[in-house]
């Protein structure tokens, strides 16, 4: 149980695309849900990094230096932390 | 002209949307396929043939983008067929191009290893070098080589930078397939394909640092802004408007004059008879009533060149996605629609980007009610007179844009209907659009494009609807009556019967048998419609035409029923109008949506649709418009 607390932290600061602010940069956590598998063709991969360029109805990123429009219900798929 | 037997090889090209494929794909061949900043221009599988420097003759084939060999889209799926030769009549490529955008191999790459693992023999094309360059990444070719074991060519393909080097590399004997070194057992092939492309690109695709804010994030800032990107949005939209509608008067006014010039050369020297009446009324007044609008169609497609080239298409996708959804429909849907102001076919063919197969249908659907060019000449025919105006007063732009919004929010009502009645889809498609970097337009392509559609128009005026002017002038002057006046000339000729015929079924909508006759004859071809009218209201007060469309103008406006009532009335001309609005009178338009939606009954059901619809509002309009006194 000791060690089981550094892992739950971690989990915690995962966020869902849609959380995440403006204009932050951030780094893909899991990528889970039906659209998952479209999304890894366009290069939202795990450990990619991602800048939020826009939200709104459907979000803009801009991952490994191309600008992709997103909905929102595919963003809830993606899970992303703050990166470091 | 080429035997098969002289092809040394077959080669394909393939690539994500928007590598720079079919701008390769011209450099190699010379030809000029169509090109634009946007993912999807490329629906359909192009083949050209090019030499290499060895003198070889090699075919090569133009695959529409796709971002995995999974084939979601049905542009995907013909690009997937192609390189298991499965396309009726193309062999099995020899040899696949990768082309790849060299600013993204993260996720460019991932297509390649696919395409290795198939087992074809393949060269990777990094194109959009100085785009990658001038971003800071340094890009090492030689270490990708070694490390995918396939031959690699840096390139430009825009400014034909590298060409050369890539037609060296295809020389023979073609290079083999490399075995997939990436794929180990007990690894999922996805993951095995994202470790290995990771490890390449940090020893071969250095990024200087992650997110640097490039021009084009800067210029989304403002086009894709809540307030001023719809501001932006409009203000492009009305300045199109109004260079097709404002800016087009200049040269239009140039073929007016040339026009009418030539029919009063034409009328000096000949002697009044059939001859001179079948080239001045039949030839030169039919085929001038439509080749008159030419300026306007040429910058129509300018305008729709230019939005694709520099990269605002897709932006425009993602401000109207909100607007189209309450149609039903996404963002994905905006370019063909938007394409059917042009002309609706290729609009229903750039459908096939669409994922989901039944916002597909209804967007191949309602593609025909964007009022199309072919369309324009009749309004502009009717609009002055509708406003007992000429040319060029403030009011006629605004009753245009009221056509095209009326065409466009039914269409959006209909959609919206049917999407509903067609159920959700069996797997949710979701938005997702690539937002290219905004270019500076490639205007020779652009240029050749339109000088292309501009010639398409012209040689359609000058075979169909030279051929159908004559065949009307005949069928209105013949057989000949021995009275002397006009309509009693016309009413004993074949046309004069004809209408008598379809007078019944049109009457209700307020038209007569010439109007029914023009209006039947236009199925050929919509622009069809002026050259019938030209010719068969020649009857009344035909002079010396210095302007042609201005004396068939006056010609219909003092056009009467038997009973001394004036034909064009007000009524009669919304009337007109809102028929030409919905009706589908385009059997080309016909043929394509049977092929793209893959069946004749949905075809046959939107003509059918179409055609009924525009008889009702006609009817509704001008009957409403009877009781309520304006008629």
């Amino acid at each position: 149980m000791k060690f089981a607390a550094p892992k739950v932290l971690e989990m915690d600061t995962a966020m869902t695309l849609n959380q995440a602010g403006v204009g932050c940069d951030l780094r893909i956590h899991v990528l889970s849900g039906p659209g998952c598998e479209r999304l890894r063709e366009l290069g939202f991969c795990e450990q990619s990094q991602v800048r939020k360029l826009a939200g709104g109805r459907n979000l803009i990123c801009s991952v490994c230096g191309t600008r992709l429009a997103i909905s929102r219900e595919l963003a809830e798929q993606v899970l992303v932390k703050a990166a470091g | 002209m080429s035997l098969p037997s002289d092809l040394a090889a077959t080669i394909a090209l393939i690539g994500n949307p928007n590598a720079g494929k079919t701008t390769l794909f011209n450099a190699l061949t010379g030809e000029n396929q169509r090109v634009g900043n946007y993912s999807g221009v490329t629906v359909e599988v192009k083949a050209g043939t090019f030499f290499t420097p060895h003198g070889r003759k090699l075919r090569v084939l133009d695959l529409p983008g796709c971002y995995s060999l999974r084939a979601g889209s049905p542009d995907e799926r013909v690009a997937v067929a192609a390189l298991a030769g499965e396309l009726p009549g193309e062999p099995r490529p020899d040899l696949v191009v990768c082309v790849v955008d060299a600013s993204n191999l993260e996720r460019h790459l991932q297509l390649v290893l696919q395409v290795v693992e198939l087992g074809l023999p393949c060269v990777l094309a990094l194109n959009m070098i100085d785009v990658a360059e001038r971003s800071g990444l340094r890009l090492d070719p030689a270490k990708l080589a070694d490390a995918l074991g396939l031959p690699v060519v840096a390139l430009q393909a825009s400014a034909g930078k590298g060409v050369l080097e890539l037609k060296q590399a295809l020389r023979f004997p073609l290079p083999h397939a490399v075995a997939a070194r990436w794929l180990a057992p007990g690894v999922a092939p996805e993951t095995a394909r994202r470790d290995f492309i990771n490890r390449l690109c940090e020893l071969a695709a250095r990024r200087p640092e992650a997110h640097q804010l490039t021009v084009s994030d800067r210029a989304d800032g403002v086009l894709l802004h809540p307030l001023y990107g719809w501001v932006f949005f409009l203000g492009i939209l009305l300045a199109g408007f109004w260079a097709i509608f404002g800016l087009a008067r200049i040269p239009m006014g140039w073929i007016e004059l040339g026009q009418g010039a030539l029919g009063a050369w034409v009328r000096s020297l000949l002697a009044q008879g059939d001859l001179r009446s079948l080239l001045v009324d039949g030839v030169i007044g039919g085929v001038g009533g439509v080749v008159m609008f030419l300026p306007q169609i040429a910058l129509l497609f300018l305008f729709i060149g230019l939005l694709e080239s520099t990269g605002y298409m897709a932006r425009a996708a993602y401000l109207m996605d909100g607007v189209m959804a309450r149609a039903g429909l996404s963002g994905k849907a905006f370019l063909p629609l938007f394409s059917s102001y042009a002309c609706a076919i290729p609009g229903v063919m750039a459908t096939r980007t669409i994922h989901s197969a039944k916002e597909r249908l209804v967007t191949i659907f309602v593609a025909p009610w964007m009022s199309c060019s072919a369309r324009l000449p009749v309004y502009l025919l009717i609009v002055p007179l509708l406003l007992h105006e000429d040319e060029g007063s403030w009011k006629q732009p605004l009753v245009l844009f009221g056509i095209y919004t009326l065409g466009t929010l039914s269409a959006f009502v209909v959609a919206r209907v049917l999407r509903g009645r067609l159920g959700p889809d069996a797997t949710a498609a979701h938005f997702l659009l690539e937002m290219p970097p905004y270019r500076l337009p490639q205007w020779r392509y652009i240029m050749r494009h339109v000088l292309e559609r501009a010639w398409a128009f012209v040689q359609k005026a000058g075979t169909l609807i030279l051929g159908l002017s004559i065949l009307l002038w005949a069928l209105s002057t013949y057989p000949k009556s021995s009275g002397a006046d006009g309509a009693e000339k016309l009413a004993h000729s074949a046309m004069g019967r004809m209408g008598v015929v379809l007078e019944p079924l049109v009457r209700p909508l307020g038209f007569d048998g010439r109007i029914g006759t023009a209006i039947l004859t236009s199925f050929s071809a919509r622009e069809v419609f002026n050259a019938s009218l030209a010719i068969l209201f020649r009857v009344e007060g035909a002079g010396d035409d210095q302007a042609q469309r201005g004396m068939l103008r006056a010609q219909l406006a003092a056009a009467k029923w038997p009973d001394g009532r004036p034909l064009f009335t007000p009524l009669a001309m919304i009337s007109l109008l809102v028929f030409y609005i919905y009706a589908l009178q385009c059997l080309p338009t016909v043929a394509v949506v049977a092929r793209e939606s893959g069946s004749w009954r949905w075809a046959l059901g939107q003509l059918g649709f179409m055609t009924a619809f525009a008889w009702c509002a006609s009817l509704l309009i001008y009957q409403g418009g009877r009781l309520l006194g304006l008629g």
